[in-house]
Order: structure tokens, then sequence, then C-alpha cells
């Protein structure tokens, strides 16, 4: 494959895309910078020529069409809170927006089922599925990400342990492939034999493939009652080895978070609240696992923490708090959820893997991440999904030499993407590849892969113009294949 | 030295709440809670007590459903060592000055067994009504010093020192006891019960106290009725200023509030 030049946007072109988008095009100053990055600067920003705001299927097919036949590279993007790049055109062209599109269209209850339009965020489909007493289980930590963005990473999120990641919850989709042609794929049935899983290789695909335009979810009946136990440990070790031991007792945490104290004391400044302990008895406390039971009632989820509490007491707990309360619950969580921000908030410099190893190799794996900041300007600071072992760890500086820190945060991902790999692991558990990772993917993956998934891309993407320089393909790079 | 916490159980305030088609509040699917306002109280009442380390003793005091004995549970397992329910599900119409009553009547009766109160927290209102009433009309009925909008408390020589909360800081105030302190948003956040605490409480019994033994209907039938409840008026969105730079943004919010003749 040859490097790959693309076409200019001119003036006739943003005509035929306005006349296609019913006038909902953005150009020059009416572009703001947010769609020149997304939550990670570092991995390079990049301004379009053109934003178009798409409101149905019908006009992301036109757009399509328009900038297949003129070689106009199309970037599709959704509340751009993606953490690998994803969705900065780095080649220029077009922006393909789906934030207009955000429309909850349907629920067949009984078939346990929702149908909206890739724009609707996480949060509001979240919160509208439980006032009808359903849930839809995936659980990202970003809540005003799009869901169609959660599909194109296959976002987890906390309760993945439970109830899987974002694919387990797609049913169907429609999708526009690069050429225009619109597709339906999968079905409201929860079995397929039916040949190549097509909706599943979108999944993931990081719009690298196709603009989905609509989704049918699965949902659940939304649990009656959930209670959290806040477990304090002296050490990070005592804290991971409680894991595998609730599991095999049997129980079935609904989510399962460790945090260590550093980062918990300073987003408890952040958010002017005191929830964690960070001594007791005399002991002091080091790392805490946050762990939250669903069920049909109180009595029933205090019998499982009970239960539960046995068990982490054993493996070195100093004790157990209970969050049964609807503020408790709130106030445990929220420390949790702001981990980000408040590391984000402390730090000039950032950059992040999110890795997923076995879960008895978490602490040899951050043993060893952290071992690598010695002599160098940056720290490290982590948290993750205790409970499937997918780890989010921060390179943080607060020097002003970018180049230097990028420099230094390259030398580390690579030692710790092999670290991963030895231990059974894999680079990304549910940020994605975007641009950022695209070296690693490479070493991880090998040449055989690389080539199997430009092989697909080229199948959905002739002229490979849907988010060049993501996950596989890069244009200015000639490939065997 | 003993001490009473009163305590309310309301729904869950961190839910909107809609109007049902009767023109009564639909709060019938919101967990109901301990009132935030009193698990600070409690939680106050519980610092003083192990600052005090002398066997003082708190008892939590609810008038409300049979549901509350959970709520009820929640304190023993943060602080309170004895729990008391007064079930009003007999009445139907009770406003402040009635609880009061009640609340009265009970800690009278409580103190024939246990002896007399020398502090009675609460919480300085409700999250669902909140109209502050109940713990100034208890200490008037029990005729105590009242304190209210406490945030913090000590106890020294018999007597208490108080800090109450005004909108520049607050006031220090001593009074004799027993008094009633009505108690609001201090420093610190409710502990969370420990697992061992969580499942003594919950094996304890909650006492039940008659409502009718209490008060006579009359005394407590409200003497305050509800004319009508309204949503509020929903508030239009806000603008979003966004210049280049932060001072011309601000410079920008003060041109729209001169030209609203704001400023």
């Amino acid at each position: 494959m040859e490097r790959i030049s693309y076409n200019k946007v001119t003036n006739d072109i943003v005509e035929l895309l306005k006349k296609a988008c019913n006038g909902h095009v953005l150009t020059g100053d009416q572009i703001n910078d947010d769609f020149c990055h997304d939550e990670m600067k570092i991995y390079g920003t990049a301004m379009p020529d053109v934003v178009v705001e798409a409101e149905t299927t019908e006009e992301v097919s036109a757009v399509m069409k328009i900038c297949n036949e003129n070689k106009i590279p199309v970037t599709p993007s959704g509340a751009r809170t993606d953490l690998a790049g994803g969705p900065v055109a780095k080649y220029g062209g077009v922006i393909l927006s789906t934030i207009k599109m955000n429309k909850i269209l349907s629920y067949d209850v009984d078939n346990l089922v929702v149908t909206i339009q890739p724009g609707v965020l996480l949060n509001d489909l979240a919160q509208d599925a439980l006032s009808k007493g359903l849930m839809y289980p995936p659980d990202p930590g970003e809540k005003f990400a799009t869901v169609g963005g959660n599909v194109s990473t296959n976002a987890g999120g906390m309760r993945a342990v439970k109830y899987g990641t974002t694919r387990d919850y797609v049913r169907a989709m429609t999708v526009v492939l690069p050429t225009g042609e619109v597709v339906h794929e999968g079905a409201t049935v929860s079995k397929c034999s039916s040949g190549y899983g097509i909706k599943d290789i979108m999944i993931g695909s990081e719009g690298t493939l196709g603009i989905i335009t609509e989704l049918t979810l699965k949902l659940i009946v939304a649990p009656k009652a959930t209670m959290s136990m806040i477990v304090p440990f002296p050490t990070l070790e005592e804290a991971i080895s409680s894991v595998p031991k609730l599991f095999a007792a049997h129980l079935n945490p609904q989510a399962l978070e460790f945090m260590e104290k550093d980062v918990v004391i300073d987003t408890e400044k952040l958010l002017g609240k005191e929830v964690y302990p960070k001594e007791l008895d005399g002991v002091d406390i080091n790392a805490y696992v946050l762990v939250t039971f669903d069920g049909n009632d109180q009595d029933e989820l205090m019998d499982t923490i009970e239960a539960a509490s046995e068990v982490v007491l054993e493996a070195g707990a100093v004790d157990v708090l209970v969050a049964d309360t609807p503020q408790q619950l709130r106030d445990a969580w929220a420390i949790r959820s702001s981990l980000l921000e408040s590391i984000e908030g402390n730090t000039k410099l950032l950059d992040e893997c999110d890795v997923v190893v076995p879960i008895t190799k978490i602490p040899e794996f951050l043993t060893y991440a952290k071992s690598l900041q010695e002599g160098h300007s940056y720290t490290i600071k982590d948290f993750g999904h205790a409970g499937d072992g997918n780890l989010h760890i921060y390179l943080c500086s607060n020097d002003d030499d970018k180049e230097a820190f990028m420099k230094e945060s390259d030398d580390f991902m690579k030692k710790v993407y092999i670290k991963a790999v030895e231990l059974g692991g894999l680079i990304s558990g549910e940020h994605g590849i975007g641009s950022g990772k695209m070296d690693y993917l490479k070493d991880f993956v090998g040449p055989v892969n690389m080539r199997l998934m430009r092989g697909i891309k080229k199948v959905f993407d002739p002229n490979m113009i849907l988010n060049p320089g993501k996950v596989c393909f890069d244009p200015e790079e000639s490939y065997a294949d | 030295m003993n001490i009473l916490v009163c305590i309310k159980q309301v729904p869950d305030d961190s839910v909107e709440v809609s109007m049902g088609k009767d023109g009564k509040p639909e709060i019938d699917g919101i967990t109901p809670v301990v009132n935030a306002f009193d698990t600070y109280a409690l939680e106050m009442a519980t610092r003083l007590k192990e600052s005090l380390n002398d066997g003082s003793e708190i008892t939590a005091l609810c008038v409300g459903p049979e549901s509350a004995k959970n709520s009820l549970k929640n304190c023993l397992a943060v602080g309170a060592d004895h729990a008391y329910l007064v079930n009003d599900e007999s009445i139907d119409d009770i406003d402040s000055i009635g609880i009061a009553e009640v609340l009265k009547n009970a800690v009278e009766k409580l103190a024939e067994e246990k002896g007399k109160f020398d502090l009675i927290f609460t919480g300085k209102e409700a999250t669902d009504a909140a109209l502050g009433q109940t713990g100034i009309y208890l200490a008037a009925k029990l005729g105590t010093a009242v304190i209210t909008n406490i945030i913090d408390v000590k106890v020294e020589d018999g007597s208490i020192e108080a800090k109450h909360e005004t909108e520049e800081g607050y006031r220090v105030i001593e009074a004799a006891m027993p008094a009633v302190l009505t108690v609001t948003k201090p420093e610190y956040d409710p502990r969370y019960p420990t697992i061992k605490n969580k499942m003594a409480a919950r094996r304890k019994q909650i006492d039940e106290m008659n409502i009718s033994e209490l008060s006579a209907l009359d005394e407590i039938t409200a003497k305050i009725k509800k004319a009508a409840e309204y949503e509020p008026p929903k508030r239009s969105a806000g603008i979003k200023i966004k210049e280049e730079s932060d001072e011309e943004s601000a410079l920008k919010a003060i041109q729209m509030m001169v030209e609203a003749k704001v400023l």
C-alpha cells in the first residue's frame, strides 16, 4: 500500500456539504477550539477544515459519498472525551460530528432493548433507562461521553467485572460505510450464527471502518438495591490479594476498584470531603478496595457484605466500612469517579496507559511501573479496576519541557507495555489505540495482525479516508501489503 | 452524660421530586433516609460522647412510620446506643408543633427510665419541609435553652459552649444544661459505619412507643393547614460567555450586566 495523500476541501465541496446537511456546516472561525483536540492534547492537536453536524443517517451517508468521491479525510466525533487522540482530524478535512444525533428513539421493554442515536450521552441514557426501572450496565468513568463513542472504543468501566463491557450490550446497529452505503448489522436477538460478525468488528474500531448512526442496546432490569464497602488495607499487595478470594467465595461484585492513598488524599481535597480513613487503630492505611454489590433488598445485601467482610478481613483488611445510604454511596463513589480529574488538576504534563493484566499480576505490574520513576522528573499515579485487572497509570510532570517529557514517556510506555504483555496482559483495556498508542500496538500485535487489520479497513474503506492515522493505518507510511 | 438525638426520616433529597396528579409530591419510590441535618447532629453528639469518654450515652428518637426503624438502625451503627420509634402512622395530619409535643412527652417518658437528658440534638431543619421549627418548639415546651444552627459544641463544668453559625462566621453562645441544640453542616461529614457496628445494629431491637399513649390526638393534630404545593418554576438556561481570554470574558459579563441594568 503506497503512501496516500488527500485532496483539500474546496469552497465547492463546502457548498455540497451544506446542501447535504441542511446547512449544519462550520468553517473557519466558526470552528471552536474544542474540535482540535480530545482529552489528551499531548497526542497532538489539529484543526479540521470543516465540521459537519449531521442529524440523520441520510445526511451522514450524503457527506460520506461527497468525501469519498473527492478523497477528503473524515474524522468521526462524539463528545470528544476520548483519551487516545481518536477524534482529532490528524490530516484535516471533515470532522463529522454525531453530537446532534442525540435522541433516545424507543424502548422495547418486553425484549429489554433500547434504540438510540449515537450522540446520546451515557449519563442521559443511564438516567432515562433507570427512570423506567431498567439499567444500561456499561459504566465508564466519563459519563458525558456519547454512547456511539463508547461503542467505538468498546468502553468498559466500573461494572464490567459483573456485567461485561459495551460490546456485550450492542444488539444491532446502523452503519454508514466510508463509501456512503448504509448497512444494518445485528438484530434484536441474543444469539447470532449468521456469517461474519461485522457488528463485532465495528465495536472497538474507533471510527476507522464506518460511522454508527443508530444503536439498539441490551438493557437489564435494574437491581433493586446496591451496597458498597470501603476496605482499607496497610498495603496494595494485601488489597489486591483479597480480590481472587472474593470471587472464590462465590461473591459476585458489581464493581471492584482499587485506589492508593496519595491519589485519594488529592481527590478528597478537590471535592472537600473526607471519606476514606488514612489511619485506623494505629495502622497506616495505604490502599483501598471499593466494592459494590447489587441485589433484591438491603437484607440480602447485608448478608453478602457480611460474607465479603470475612474474606477481606482474613486477607489483611484493617476494617470494613459500609456504605448503604444514598449519601454514603454517592460520596464513596464520587471520590473514585474524580480521581482522574484530581490528577489532571495537579499536573501540567500528563500521559497515561490503561493496560489490562491478570488480576493476580496487578501488584507485580504496579511495583515495576513505579520502579521506573526513579531518577526521572515524572511521578506515577494509578488506580484501576481491581476486579478485571484494568489499570489506569498516569505519568505526571510539572515541568514545562514537553519534548523531554514525551521522550521519557515513550521510554516508560515501551517498558510497561512489554511488562504487561509478559505478564499475560494487553496494552489497552478500554481507552483504545487512537493515534497515541499506534506504535505500541504495532510492537504488541506484530506485522501479521497489523496487515489483517489494514486489510479489513481496506474492505470497508477502499479510499482509506475514514479517520486516517488511527489504530492500524497511517497515510504517511507505505506498507508492503 | 445523657444525650438525645431526634431524627426525622425523609425522602432522599438528591432525587428530583415531581408533583403527582393529586397535587402532592410523588415520593413513594424515593429511598427514605435520615434527614441530612439530623445525621450531622448525631455525628456531633457522637464526637462529643467520644471526647468526654465518661460513659455518656446517646439515645436516638424518631417520630415516624414503621420503616423509620431502618433509619434508626443506621443511627445505632454510627454512634447511638439506644433507639426509639414513636409510630405516627395512625395520625393523618401532624405539623412541627404537634411533633414537638409528641417529642416532649416522649422525652419525659424516657427520662423516667433513663434519667433526664442533658443535651438534646436535632437538625436545624428537615430537607423535605425545611421549616426549622421542631427543635425550637421542643425547647419551648421543655422550658430549656435552645441554641440554633450550631457547627460545634463543647461541654465544660456543667454548661455548654456552642458555635452558632451566622452569615459572616459564627457566634459563641453559652448555655446551662439541659439544652436543645439544632445543628447545621459542620466542617466534617458523618462517619461510615464499620461492619462490626453495622452487624451489631442489625441485631438490636428498636423499642416502640405508642403515640396515642404519649399525646392526646387533639393536642397534636396540625394547626397549620397546607393549602397547596407547587413545583418550583424551572430556571432558564444561563448564558455561556467564552471570549478569547478570561479578561475579555469578564469584561463581556460586566457589559451584559450593565446592559441588563443589574449593575
